[in-house]
């Protein structure tokens, strides 16, 4: 293919996935508010709850960062940063066969992006920011160290931004999105 | 896996059922190729929603409830709306009737969309699941979405969220929906419409087990329509009767194996069946012309037995509901109060609507203030385990001399013929197989 042939790709998207009023389900939200307001020049920011959706929002991205809750295991607060996308492996099948095959009327994060690959619509570069989560009691706030994560979290999401266009992020006159 | 057991006979144990809402499982006794034996048994907790409702107030119910199930909350809000309109003895206006059925359409395109094609049609084209399927047939997983975006979208529009819908209250709705935002939405109807048309087209082409149920069918009917947002009961034994006697009618009844209640129809003890099935069968005449058309050309009849083909009638349902959103739309216009008042009265208030999968009852008893004394909500997989169990019972019987991989992924295929849902059962599933 040559360089004309090449599809032109979207601006960087910054997509907080979580429901607002379950607990630190709703850290992704935080975040995706938190990098909002900084106006950043070229990034669309948006927030969202059923992850199927995602799937139309970052076809044609070059580049997309998820922030989401996550269970692991590890203590609340914990921030993981998963990589993937296009040119990128397929995530292990625990990732997502549980879910995908397994789970229930929706679909997890794991399955959307694994969805997105079969279906040729995964953007070229995907990067999943996690916060490890205490609970997601209904009417709940943000545990304590998941709030207290919040800027940590910020701070992976632009450093891979910055890592994109490999200068920093700088705030533009009105945010985009 | 297989177990042998010390009288030579063999447990079949599989992971949770697949694709389905909740948690439970299955268990099929054979003994000399004979079934001998089905339990469906839904493990998830009972969430004891009936409980807490009681001594909270009666405008409550349509959040709380909502809660039971994050694919067909509206179902909870509007059925538990129904009932305490009725406990306090007001009658919704048409336009905040029809507001309620534009959303309600948003939920049955999202919930049949999802599970025509992410859930159910992977068993017809031999996958494990959508992911593997969308690999080989990524046209047909893109028209689902597409749908299922249309759906979130019309949520999103009337609810305020796609999931979990904010704008519902007891009496009408906070916000009503302009002309204008409305016609941003319809091109996406439009187009979600032909989608659908050929949803229909393709699952007919798909193979189904020859195989018609001779249960009961019960749902809702309307004076006109296709019933989704009430109605009243009608049953293919010819009964037909008011929401206020369900109680008389439906007794639910606890058994060992299964957190959830099961329900029985005029004190039989044979099953009946709720859900897209007994809706078509019972209300084909109130399909549109253009459903209509699209079932025969699928090569359905008026009545629809064979629990396998409930992929198609979910296809003519879709056809219809994308339709009846458009329908409701243009005839909508601006400046209607959103809602009406609804004062507390003591007494006891009835209501049903069709969720995707079957009628769902709510019941609540009020007190002068308006303080809810007593609750009662009846979903419809509660009222599918007996029929469930029983197809069982007839195709594992065919089965039998299946693997145990393939017996289980056939038994999880006639399972989601009911597009059940566990979660608000319990109020679903590991198989075990014993083999004698």
């Amino acid at each position: 293919m040559t360089p004309a042939d090449e599809p032109v790709l979207l601006g960087p998207l910054v997509v907080g996935l979580g429901a607002p009023d379950r607990g630190d389900d709703a850290v992704g939200l935080a975040v995706a508010r938190s990098v909002g307001v900084l106006g950043l020049s070229g990034v669309q920011v948006t927030e969202h709850e059923d992850p199927t959706g995602l799937i139309d929002l970052w076809a044609d991205r070059g580049v997309t960062v998820v922030i989401d809750a996550v269970v692991s295991g590890q203590p609340p607060g914990t921030v993981h940063v998963v990589e993937t996308g296009s040119d990128a492996a397929a995530l292990p099948e625990s990732a997502w066969a549980g879910e995908g095959r397994g789970g229930t009327h929706a679909l997890g994060i794991a399955a959307a992006v694994e969805l997105a690959r079969a279906l040729g619509r995964l953007p070229r570069r995907l990067v999943i920011v996690g916060v490890e989560a205490a609970g997601f009691d209904y009417g709940t706030a943000l545990s304590v160290p998941v709030a207290a994560a919040v800027p940590d979290a910020v701070a992976q999401v632009l450093a891979v931004l910055h890592g994109e266009d490999g200068r920093s992020p700088r705030a533009a006159s009105a945010p985009e999105g | 896996m297989t177990h042998k057991l010390s009288d030579g006979g063999q447990v079949l144990q599989v992971g949770v059922l697949a694709r389905v809402e909740g948690e439970g499982g299955l268990h099929i006794a054979i003994h000399d190729g004979k079934v001998t034996d089905v339990q469906l048994k839904i493990f998830e907790p009972p969430r004891f929603y009936e409980g807490f409702l009681r001594g909270r107030s009666y405008t409550e119910p349509p959040d709380i409830t909502a809660r039971i199930c994050g694919i067909c909350p509206v179902a909870y809000q509007f059925s538990s709306c129904l009932a305490l309109e009725d406990a306090c003895g007001v009658t919704m206006p048409d336009h905040i009737t029809a507001m309620r059925r534009l959303l309600y359409c948003g939920e049955w395109i999202e919930s049949h969309a999802l599970h025509i094609f992410l859930l159910h049609a992977p068993d017809f084209l031999g996958y494990d699941g959508a992911i593997e399927m969308a690999a080989d047939h990524g046209p047909v997983v893109e028209m689902g979405l597409r749908m299922k975006k249309a759906g979130n979208d019309l949520m999103d529009l009337v609810g305020g969220r796609s999931v979990h819908p904010i704008n519902v209250k007891l009496g009408g709705f906070y916000r009503m929906p302009t002309v204008a935002e409305m016609r941003k939405l319809r091109p996406r109807l439009e187009q979600a419409l032909e989608d659908a048309l050929a949803t229909v087209e393709l699952v007919s082409t798909f193979e189904f087990p020859d195989w018609e149920q001779p249960y009961t069918y019960l749902s809702l009917r309307s004076e006109a329509g296709y019933p989704i947002e009430g109605g009243n009961v009608v049953t293919s034994d010819g009964g037909a009767w008011d929401v206020r006697e369900f109680t008389q009618h439906i007794e639910e009844f606890h058994v060992r194996h299964s957190n959830a209640l099961h329900s029985r129809l005029d004190g039989s003890d044979a099953p009946y069946v709720v859900g897209p099935l007994a809706r078509y069968s019972l209300n084909f005449d109130r399909l549109s012309p253009l459903a209509q058309d699209a079932a025969r050309r699928a090569g359905l009849g008026e009545t629809c037995r064979n629990p396998f083909r409930s992929i198609i009638v979910r296809a003519v349902e879709l056809v219809y509901v994308f339709e009846e959103a458009l329908r409701i739309m243009d005839a909508w216009r601006d400046g209607q109060v959103p809602s009406v008042p609804v004062p507390a009265r003591a007494g006891e208030g009835f209501g049903a609507t069709e969720a995707p999968r079957g009628v769902l009852f709510h019941r609540y008893v009020l007190d002068g203030a308006g303080t809810i004394l007593d609750a009662q909500i009846v979903p419809p997989t509660s009222q599918n385990q007996p029929s469930i169990e029983a197809d069982l019972r007839v195709m594992a019987e065919r089965w039998v001399e299946l693997s145990d991989h393939d017996l289980s992924h056939r038994c999880e295929h006639a399972i989601r013929n009911y597009d059940p849902c566990i979660s608000c059962a319990t109020h679903f599933l590991d198989l075990t197989v014993d083999r004698t």
